[in-house]
């Protein structure tokens, strides 16, 4: 296999089986993503966008088909192997922030490190770094609830990128922002690709993915388009 | 393998967890508080009523024993006892002068119910003993005002009278009974001497009581068909059991009994109020273990309870948590630790709870209600430490359903959005 390819699926499919019906969410899902690729998986509600990052991100596993993070077989790990997957070599942004409410900002991004059993002082000086790099160092020990949408977002960026993982996932990362600081949230990324990480952005807004280099547009579970974005906006 | 430092964080997250949930935690530990508040008053109650009988055997004396037609452990049937021929002064005699192995043996002659009377007061239901002087000698006639009787007294038959702590209490609460006189049953006695508290709470009885001279006694209740008792004091504890020996030959030659016929009297020790004792450890032991096992099963529930509603409401934190890297045994350990953490604060809660309900009763209910006396105004330590265990313990049994709940939540719940 390729040393080059990060992902690889062959006939991924999802099927949730509700009490009365069943949703195929995903149907024979054939992808290929490199290492160091930006890519934006585009398409409307309901096509699956959030599925598929979620098997790809290692929180969920297909219905059938198989899928290699790296070469390796991910339907062979179990739960733990899993989670060490999540923890070291996967970076989650999410729509809602998804940031401990009641915890500071330091205590959220130490949380992947905790979880790999990263000494306290060595997990203080990388938070507080992470914290630095997405411009919050002033706001080390505020809670979520003291901080604007934009802010929460850095933290959240913060926190993805604090364990050094090589992918990163953000699932409508601006959804919750308004335009500008949404550009801003885009800018980090773009940094983050710049340094050699590979980015998936799922989306539904033309204006943010036409920052990815790649787009993958989905329609009710069906990949329906999949190409190289000639000139990607330079955030 | 699980690491020691995914031990010591899911130690530390269950406690941050506690610590910003505050009131909720505080209702959680609601139950155990209850639960162990009960643990805690009854171990205070029995050791406060062991404390009491060690302190009233001590002052009695451990190493005193009472020969007597009557049997103070209630093991014997009434009929059997009442049927006993009396003791006689002469036999008394004969034992007190054969005895060899003891310190000190004196006769003693009761009249149970008596009344006394004091101006316009009224005191019933003591009990008037005559003895020999030489009862003064032991702890039971040892005196905290005046003086016991003399050789003298004993010998002229003088209405001299020593008080029991509860009719000098009683009668005088002022404090000036000696010298006074006092009728007991309708004859004056002059107050020389009030003998030292014994009894504690329960066994206060031994402490409504008063002394005179055996001749006195004799001369003012009369002589004939009274049966004697006789105070034998060993010297020591270890001497105990060589004396009672002695004493139970003597007295059955005495009585003239046939090797093999039962004894027609019974030798008393201070011990036989354990009996009695032991009746109420267990009517308190019985009553105390249903309602803590009762209050456990309410407290288990409560946490139970708790932890259910506070792993739902934190599914989402918990999905967060499992995407950035947390084990499903992280997260089990979590929340077995936040119910332990509960349960112990419950317990430490009650250890304050029931300290303080300690110390009002020691300083303040006593004033209102004697009879509290015997327990002491602090929890003991010890029971502290009990608590503990049982409440870590309660801690992880209840925390252990939700944890296993929780440890199995989806990942996945941090992408969804409502
Ligand atoms: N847990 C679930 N149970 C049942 N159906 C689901 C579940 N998650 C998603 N779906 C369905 O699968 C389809 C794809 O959903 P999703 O991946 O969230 O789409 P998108 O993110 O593109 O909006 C939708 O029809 C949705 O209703
Ligand atoms: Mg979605």
């Amino acid at each position: 296999m390729d040393n080059n390819i990060l992902i690889k699926t062959e006939g991924l499919s999802k099927i949730y089986q509700m009490e009365s019906a069943q949703v195929i969410a995903l149907k024979d899902i054939n992808l290929e993503i490199k290492h160091n690729e930006y890519v934006a998986i585009m398409g409307p509600s309901g096509s699956g966008k959030t599925t598929l990052m979620s098997i790809l991100g290692c929180l969920d596993t297909p219905s059938s088909g198989s899928f290699y993070l790296d070469g390796v077989d991910v339907s062979s790990l179990d739960d733990n192997q899993l989670a060490e997957i999540r923890n070291k070599k996967i970076g989650f942004v999410f729509q809602t922030f998804n940031l401990l409410p009641r915890a500071n900002c330091i205590k959220n991004v130490e949380l992947p490190l905790i979880y790999s059993g990263v000494a306290k002082e060595e997990r203080y000086g990388k938070a507080v770094k992470a914290l630095e790099d997405v411009g919050l160092g002033d706001r080390m020990t505020h809670k979520p609830t003291e901080l604007s949408g934009g802010q929460r977002q850095r933290v959240a960026v913060a926190r993805a990128l604090v364990n050094n993982p090589s992918l990163i996932f953000a699932d409508e990362p601006t959804g919750n922002l308004d335009t500008k600081t949404g550009e801003e949230i885009m800018k980090l990324f773009a940094e983050l690709w710049k340094k050699g990480n590979s980015i998936i952005l799922v989306t539904h807004e033309e204006d943010i993915a036409r920052h990815a280099h790649r787009i993958i547009k989905l329609r009710d579970g069906v990949v329906i388009d999949d190409f190289r974005n000639p000139n990607p906006v330079i955030a | 393998m699980i690491k020691i430092f995914e031990i010591r964080e899911a130690f530390k997250q269950a406690l941050d967890s506690i610590k910003v949930n505050r009131m909720r935690s505080f209702l959680a530990s609601l139950g155990v508080v209850i639960g162990i508040s009960f643990v805690l008053l009854m171990g205070w109650v029995l050791s406060g009523l062991d404390k009491a009988m060690s302190d009233s055997f001590k002052m009695m004396g451990v190493d005193v024993m009472y020969v007597d037609k009557h049997d103070w452990s209630g093991g014997k049937s009434w009929n059997e006892v009442r049927n006993r021929p009396n003791i006689t002064l002469q036999q008394a005699n004969k034992l007190i002068e054969s005895l060899q192995s003891v310190e000190l043996a004196v006769p003693v002659a009761r009249r149970w119910q008596a009344e006394i009377k004091y101006g316009p007061n009224k005191y019933q239901g003591i009990t008037a003993q005559g003895t020999y002087y030489q009862f003064g000698y032991t702890p039971g006639g040892s005196i905290e005002f005046g003086r016991f009787f003399s050789e003298n007294e004993d010998q002229y038959s003088s209405n001299v009278v020593c008080l029991g702590w509860k009719v000098y209490e009683t009668m005088f609460p002022k404090g000036d009974a000696i010298g006074k006189t006092i009728k007991i049953e309708g004859h004056n006695f002059l107050v020389i001497g009030v003998l030292k508290k014994q009894g504690t709470t329960f066994f206060d009885f031994i402490d409504n009581i008063v002394y005179m001279p055996l001749s006195t006694f004799l001369k003012t209740f009369g002589k004939f068909r009274r049966t004697f008792s006789i105070a034998v004091k060993a010297g020591s504890e270890e001497n105990l059991d060589n004396a009672r020996a002695e004493v139970e030959g003597k007295m059955r030659i005495i009585r003239n009994l046939q090797p093999g016929e039962e004894n027609d009297f019974s030798i008393n020790e201070s011990k036989a109020f354990e009996d009695q004792v032991k009746i109420i450890r267990t009517v308190v032991w019985s009553v105390g273990i249903g309602m803590t096992l009762l209050s456990f099963v309410v407290g288990i529930i409560g946490i139970i309870n708790v932890m259910f509603v506070s792993i739902f409401e934190r599914t989402r934190e918990i999905g967060i948590r499992k995407a950035l890297g947390a084990k499903k045994r992280t997260i089990l350990l979590q929340i077995v630790f936040e119910a332990m953490l509960l349960s112990l604060l419950g317990a430490i809660i009650s250890f304050f709870f029931t300290s303080f309900i300690a110390y009002i009763t020691g300083t303040i209910i006593i004033e209102y209600v004697p009879q509290v006396e015997f327990l002491s105004p602090f929890m003991p330590y010890d029971l502290l430490i009990i608590a503990s265990i049982i409440s870590i313990f309660v801690g992880i049994f209840a925390g252990l359903v939700p944890a296993i709940r929780a440890s199995n939540f989806d990942p996945v719940i941090a992408l969804r959005y409502e």
